[in-house]
C-alpha cells in the first residue's frame, strides 16, 4: 500500500471511526471502560493494526500452539459483543451496526472470519462474565498503567 | 504424566537468540509493540499419541467417544447434507478377521501420521503437521480442493457442505473447508486430554493419551509392554494413534 493511502486511512480512522457512542463498544468493553480500565495499549494501534495482529495471532495459534489472550479473535468477540436489551440475547458481533461491522460498513470491508468463528460469547463465557465481580480480562490496565506496560513488554 | 507448560517467559526470551519482543514502526509514525509470546511454540521434543485397546472398549464406549467429539467440536448437526456429505471426525468402525470372522469395533479418526499424505498433497500448505505431531487443517488457508480427503488412507477427513452458525468458540468451522480430528489441540495445549479420551478415562484405561516420546508416560510404557499395531502399518506412515487388541 502506498504511503499516501496509509496517511489517508490514518486520517480517516482517527476522525470518522472513533466510537463516540460507547454503547457500540460491546458490553464487557463498556464495563471495562466504566471501571476506568482499558485493554488495548494503544487505541490508534488497534484501530489500524487489528487485521495484521489477528492474522499474526492466527498463524501463531494454529501452527505453534500459542494461545495467549493477546489478539485472540475469541477475545474480541467475548469483550466486544453486545446484548439486545429487549431479549437478553447477544447480537452477532458482525451483525449490522455491531462492533465488528460499524467501521467495516463505512469502509466497505467485508471479513469472512465469522463464517467459521462464533459470533457471540459462548454460554460458558457468559456464565463466567455474569458471576465475575469485575469485567473479565486477563490483562487490563488503568490508563496510567498503559504507558508502563508499553515499556515492559513481556 | 502432564507436561509443565509454565515456562518462565524471561528465561525463554533470554534463551532465544533472536528476541521475540520487537518494536515495529508503522508508517504513520506510531510504534507498535508486539508481545513476546507468553507461551513457547510447541516443539518436536514431544509426540502426542493415543493407544486404543479395542478389547476394553464396548460398542457403547465408542459411541460415547463419538458423541463426546460432537459435543466438543459441534459437528453432527448438519441438516442440509446427505449422509455421505455429513462430517465425521471420528467413526465407529467394524473390522472383521477374514479367517475367524471375528468382529472388532474400533474408533477411527485422524491417525496423526508422522508422514501424512494429506500434508504432501495440499497445494496451499493448509494441511499441516505441528512439531508435536498433531496433524491439522489450517482452515484459513484451505481452499476446499479436497485432495487431502482423497489422499487419506483412513478416510478421516470431512468437507463442510453447508453454512453453519453457533459454532463452538474453540472450534471454528465453516462451509467450503476440510476438517478432521484435531486431537483436541485446544485442550492439549492447556494440558488437558482430548474429549474422546476423557469420555472413557473415568471408567477405564481403554484409551490412553500422552507423549509417545516420554519414557515416563503411561502411553510410552504401555506401548513397550503390550502388543499394538498401526492401521495400515504397511504404508509406513508412523501413526500417532495406535491400537491393541486387533
Ligand atoms: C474456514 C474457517 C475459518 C475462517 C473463515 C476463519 N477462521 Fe480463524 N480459525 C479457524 C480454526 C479452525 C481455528 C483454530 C482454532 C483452535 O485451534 O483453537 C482458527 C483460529 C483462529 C485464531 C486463533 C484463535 C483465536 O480465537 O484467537 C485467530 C486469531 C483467527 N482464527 C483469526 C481469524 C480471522 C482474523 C479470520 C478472518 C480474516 C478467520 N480467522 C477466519 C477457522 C477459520
Ligand atoms: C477485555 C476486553 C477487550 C478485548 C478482549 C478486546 N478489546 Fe477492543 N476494546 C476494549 C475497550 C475497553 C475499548 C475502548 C477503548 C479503551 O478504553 O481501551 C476497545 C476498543 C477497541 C477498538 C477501538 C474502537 C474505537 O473506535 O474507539 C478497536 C478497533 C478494538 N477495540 C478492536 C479489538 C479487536 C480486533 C480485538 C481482538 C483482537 C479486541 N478489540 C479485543 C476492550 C477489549
Ligand atoms: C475502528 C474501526 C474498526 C473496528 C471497530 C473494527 N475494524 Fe476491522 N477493519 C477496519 C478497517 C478500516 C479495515 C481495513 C483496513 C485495511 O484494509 O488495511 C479493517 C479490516 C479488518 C480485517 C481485514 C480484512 C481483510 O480482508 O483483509 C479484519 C480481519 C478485521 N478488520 C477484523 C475486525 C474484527 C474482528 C473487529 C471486531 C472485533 C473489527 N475488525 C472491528 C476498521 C475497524
Amino acid at each position: 500500500m502506498s504511503r499516501g493511502l496509509i496517511i489517508l486511512l490514518v486520517l480517516l480512522l482517527n476522525s470518522a471511526f472513533a466510537h463516540s457512542n460507547s454503547h457500540s463498544l460491546g458490553d464487557e468493553a463498556n464495563a471495562l471502560r466504566a471501571a476506568g480500565k482499558t485493554f488495548h495499549k494503544s487505541i490508534s494501534a488497534i484501530r489500524k493494526m487489528h487485521p495484521e495482529l489477528l492474522k499474526h495471532k492466527r498463524d501463531k495459534t494454529l501452527r505453534q500452539g500459542i494461545r495467549t489472550d493477546e489478539s485472540s479473535l475469541k477475545g474480541c468477540v467475548n469483550c466486544h459483543s453486545g446484548k439486545n436489551d429487549a431479549t437478553g440475547n447477544y447480537h452477532p458481533i458482525n451483525a449490522k451496526d455491531q462492533f465488528c461491522s460499524t467501521c467495516h460498513q463505512q469502509v466497505s470491508v467485508s471479513v469472512d472470519c465469522f463464517a467459521c468463528h462464533r459470533t457471540t460469547p459462548s454460554q460458558a463465557t457468559i456464565a463466567k462474565q455474569n458471576t465475575a465481580a469485575e469485567p473479565i480480562s486477563t490483562n487490563t490496565f488503568t490508563a496510567e498503567e498503559v504507558d508502563k506496560k508499553g515499556d515492559d513488554d513481556e | 504424566m502432564m507436561m509443565s507448560k509454565k515456562f518462565n517467559r524471561r528465561d525463554f526470551i533470554k534463551a532465544s537468540t533472536a528476541t521475540t519482543a520487537s518494536v515495529t514502526a508503522v508508517a504513520s509514525g506510531i510504534t507498535l509493540t508486539t508481545f513476546a509470546a507468553s507461551e513457547t511454540p510447541v516443539t518436536n521434543e514431544k509426540r502426542w499419541g493415543m493407544l486404543v485397546d479395542t478389547n476394553k472398549l464396548s460398542e457403547n464406549d465408542i459411541d460415547n467417544m463419538v458423541s463426546a467429539c460432537q459435543q466438543e467440536h459441534g459437528w453432527g448437526g448438519e441438516i442440509h447434507s446427505t449422509n455421505e456429505q455429513k462430517p465425521a471426525w471420528i467413526k465407529n468402525i467394524k473390522v472383521q478377521d477374514k479367517a475367524t470372522k471375528k468382529i472388532t469395533n474400533l474408533p477411527l479418526m485422524c491417525q496423526h501420521c508422522e508422514q501424512p499424505p494429506c500434508v504432501d498433497v495440499c497445494p496451499t500448505n493448509a494441511s499441516v503437521r505441528r512439531a508435536d505431531g498433531i496433524v491439522l487443517v489450517d482452515k484459513h488457508l484451505c481452499i476446499g480442493c479436497r485432495y487431502c480427503m482423497m489422499a487419506c488412507p483412513y478416510d478421516a477427513r470431512s468437507f463442510v457442505h453447508e453454512n453453519l452458525t453457533e459454532q463452538k468458540e474453540h472450534s471454528p468451522r465453516g462451509k467450503g473447508t476440510v476438517e478432521s480430528c484435531t486431537m483436541c489441540v485446544h485442550k492439549v495445549d492447556k494440558g488437558e486430554q482430548p474429549a474422546c479420551v476423557a469420555s472413557v478415562s473415568a471408567k477405564s484405561d481403554a484409551v490412553i493419551f500422552g507423549d509417545l516420546y516420554d519414557s515416563s508416560s503411561n502411553i510410552n510404557q504401555t506401548l513397550k509392554q503390550v502388543q499394538s499395531t498401526q492401521i495400515r502399518a504397511d504404508m509406513n506412515l508412523n501413526t500417532g494413534v495406535r491400537y491393541s487388541g486387533i
